[in-house]
């Protein structure tokens, strides 16, 4: 074993240090030039040059696409045009109506996803609060159904989808048991309220399982004490709940909350794999109107599709702000206990 | 109101018998102090009697009403956490109201209550505070307050005090006293520590693995501890212990002395134990034991002498004031025959 390990450990370590050994030179004469903040400076570089490569300037390439017009793919080649494409995003004749918008597919898209945000999140948050109720308790086998609930978050956001499709399709493992039972099949994906449900439905079978551990993770941190002082009180289990549990669960509660309203507005993956949008336009939500208008539909519209998106990104971060504000607030607020 | 009679309570964790069958009755008005080394089964015993925890066997009755399947809500009876278990969200006022409100009660009664309560513990700028905002005295003070306020049957405490530093356990030791005192009601308090067992209870139950040693006032605990268990635990420093045979009217230790019995007291010949508390020996020339000092404690007033007794034997001693005292100095010590204990065998009593 030590003559395997020292050699693995003679493979790793040597070419380390012949790289030490040809870095040190150099290195001890930037230090000498640039000081302790040129130091600094040269270990982070990797780091903020791949983040500058792959983040930020392609948010900026964006930023800049959603000036332009045009199916010409390259920056360079396009035209610009100002906020046009983003007057155009938002134009309509009649905010009543949203067929007399001119892009009305991004807002059946934003009427969606905002309908999809409220109604996902919170049967979202209700469930894993439930979850984590449950799974808090002293129950047998506890660590197997608290893994039960966790699986789902550890699936890829397709293979969810493929699996739900499998269940919920015309001729999906659902209906062949309707129908075992003497019941007529359902279209699950092709009835515009069965299929908005469905998607709301999967993405949360999918995310609960997150939720439901950070809940969980919270609700372990109340001392058992205040449940016994509670019980001494004769205080009613529903009273326990909303006046003791709900108060010491609101850090965690609105880390969820707000995670959950970002994973949310950007929803795609599993619905997508799920519904393809339909039937019609009944589960079209923003990102994926912003992906077939800018990749996959006929008349390719990149300049349009940034746009939406930087709209998109605008929500995303008030919606992060929000959340470091909120974390910073619980943070001083554990200070003080 | 607030008489506490417990049959025969017995409570097993799976294969662990933790308590092994309590009987004892806590009359109204009497502050009685649970005390044990860690795991004699003092907490469990408070939580039965709280209703927190159900007793595998037995009976509680509270006022003569068995409340053995009440709940705890259901019992009268207001604790007082080791950790305080103060609502953290919730101000001082809103912790002390919030038993009450479960009853139903009239708001202006909370408030009056509220008041009486935080007037008495002195709690009454911190009502609009909440427990982190607190120190760990003011905190006990709220716990406390939140008790009072619910006028139970009987107040139980569980270990209070422990949290605490040194200097504000004293105090909170007294005060916990007054309080006694001013509201009359019956108390239940769990200590690990004798010192406040000592200073604060009108009985002590000493409790050990499960079964009660011996309950007693703190001073006859003391004077007449009932086995070798309470008579090493009940004392600081504890009682010096010498394991002998009684012969022929004394007692031959095994470390090589030979102590007379007291006057009047006759044991059968056989093994025994010596017993006598390190307050009771003096210095006495021609006295029946002979130490070798090994190490003197000066505390000003008096002073602690650890010696060796011949064969392997210790020898506690505390001494008035100053005693000029070198290592390795032989010292020659006498008691009062009244003082001596005398444990049989089976480690009870004898004389």
């Amino acid at each position: 074993m030590t003559g395997v390990k020292g050699m693995l450990g003679a493979v790793v370590t040597a070419p380390l240090g012949a790289l030490a050994r040809v870095l040190d030179a150099p290195l001890r004469l930037w230090q000498r030039l640039t000081g302790q903040g040129g130091m600094v400076a040269f270990f982070l570089l990797p780091n903020m040059a791949i983040f500058t490569i792959f983040v930020l300037l392609p948010l900026v390439i964006n930023v800049a696409y959603s000036m332009t017009t045009g199916a010409a793919l390259f920056l360079p080649e396009r035209t610009y045009v100002g906020a046009a494409q983003y007057e155009r995003l938002l134009r309509c004749a009649d905010y009543t109506n949203l067929a007399t918008c001119q892009e009305d597919q991004f807002w059946i898209a934003l009427r969606n996803t905002g309908t999809f945000v409220v109604l996902q999140v919170s049967l979202l948050i209700v469930a894993a609060t439930i979850t984590a109720l449950i799974l808090n308790r002293a129950l047998r086998a506890l660590s197997f159904w608290r893994a039960v609930f966790f699986f789902p978050v550890l699936l890829s956001p397709v293979v969810v989808g493929l699996i739900w499709r499998w269940i919920l399709d015309r001729n999906g493992v659902l209906n062949a048991a309707l129908v075992g039972m003497g019941m007529d099949p359902v279209n699950w994906l092709l009835e515009r309220n069965y299929a908005f449900s469905a998607a709301i439905g999967v993405t949360i079978w999918a995310h609960l399982g997150f939720f439901a551990l950070i809940l969980l993770a919270g609700l372990q941190a109340i001392p058992r004490d205040l449940y016994e002082a509670a019980e001494m009180d004769g205080t009613k289990p529903a009273r326990v709940f909303w006046r003791i549990t709900l108060p010491l669960l609101m850090p965690n509660m609105l880390v969820v909350i707000v995670l959950a309203l970002i994973r949310a507005v950007q929803v795609f993956d599993e619905a997508y794999v799920l519904t393809g949008g339909g039937p019609g336009t009944a589960t079209l939500f923003l990102t994926q109107y912003i992906y077939e208008v800018g990749f996959a539909s006929l008349l390719k519209n990149p300049g349009l599709a940034a746009a939406a998106s930087i709209l998109m990104g605008g929500v995303l971060i008030l919606l992060t702000l929000l959340q470091l504000a909120l974390g910073k607030r619980n943070e001083r607020k554990g200070r003080l206990k | 109101m607030g008489r506490i009679q417990l049959h025969d309570i017995r409570k097993s964790f799976g294969a662990v018998d933790v308590l092994k069958g309590i009987d004892l009755t806590i009359n109204e008005g009497e502050l009685v102090v649970f005390v044990g080394p860690s795991g004699c089964g003092k907490s469990t015993l408070l939580r039965m009697i709280a209703g927190l925890d159900k007793p595998t066997s037995g009976r509680i009755e509270i006022d003569g009403v068995d409340v053995t399947p009440r709940s705890a809500a259901d019992r009268g009876l207001a604790m007082v956490f080791q950790s305080y278990a103060l609502y953290p969200h919730m101000t001082v006022r809103a912790n002390m109201a919030f038993g009450l409100q479960n009853t139903k009660m009239p708001k202006p009664e909370i408030d009056a209550r509220i008041a009486e309560a935080a007037r008495m513990l002195e709690i009454e700028p911190l009502l609009e505070r909440r427990p982190g905002q607190l120190s760990g005295g003011q905190r006990q003070r709220v716990a406390i307050g939140r008790a009072i306020v619910r006028r139970p049957t009987a107040f139980l405490l569980d270990e209070p005090l422990s949290n605490l530093d040194a200097e504000l356990r004293v105090s909170m030791r007294a005060e916990l006293s007054a309080l006694h005192e001013r509201l009359g009601a019956t108390m239940i308090h769990v200590t690990h520590d004798q010192v406040e067992a000592m200073t604060m209870a009108d009985r002590i139950v000493v409790l050990r693995a499960g079964k009660v040693e011996q309950v007693d006032t703190p001073l006859n605990l003391f004077n007449r501890p009932a086995n070798l268990f309470v008579a090493g635990f009940i004392g600081a420093p504890g009682m010096n212990l010498w394991a002998g045979q009684a012969r022929g009217g004394s007692v031959h230790l095994e470390s090589g002395a030979h102590l007379p019995l007291p006057a009047g007291v006759a044991v059968p010949d056989g093994p025994l134990t010596f017993g006598i508390r390190p307050q009771h020996l003096r210095i006495e020339a021609g006295g029946p034991l002979r130490a070798e000092v090994r190490l003197v404690e000066a505390l000003g007033p008096e002073s602690v002498v650890h010696a060796n007794l011949g064969e392997g034997g210790t020898l506690l001693a505390v001494l008035p004031g100053q005693p000029d005292l070198a290592r390795g100095a032989v010292i020659e010590l006498g008691y009062d025959a009244q003082a001596v204990h005398l444990f049989g065998a089976d480690g009870q009593r004898v004389a």
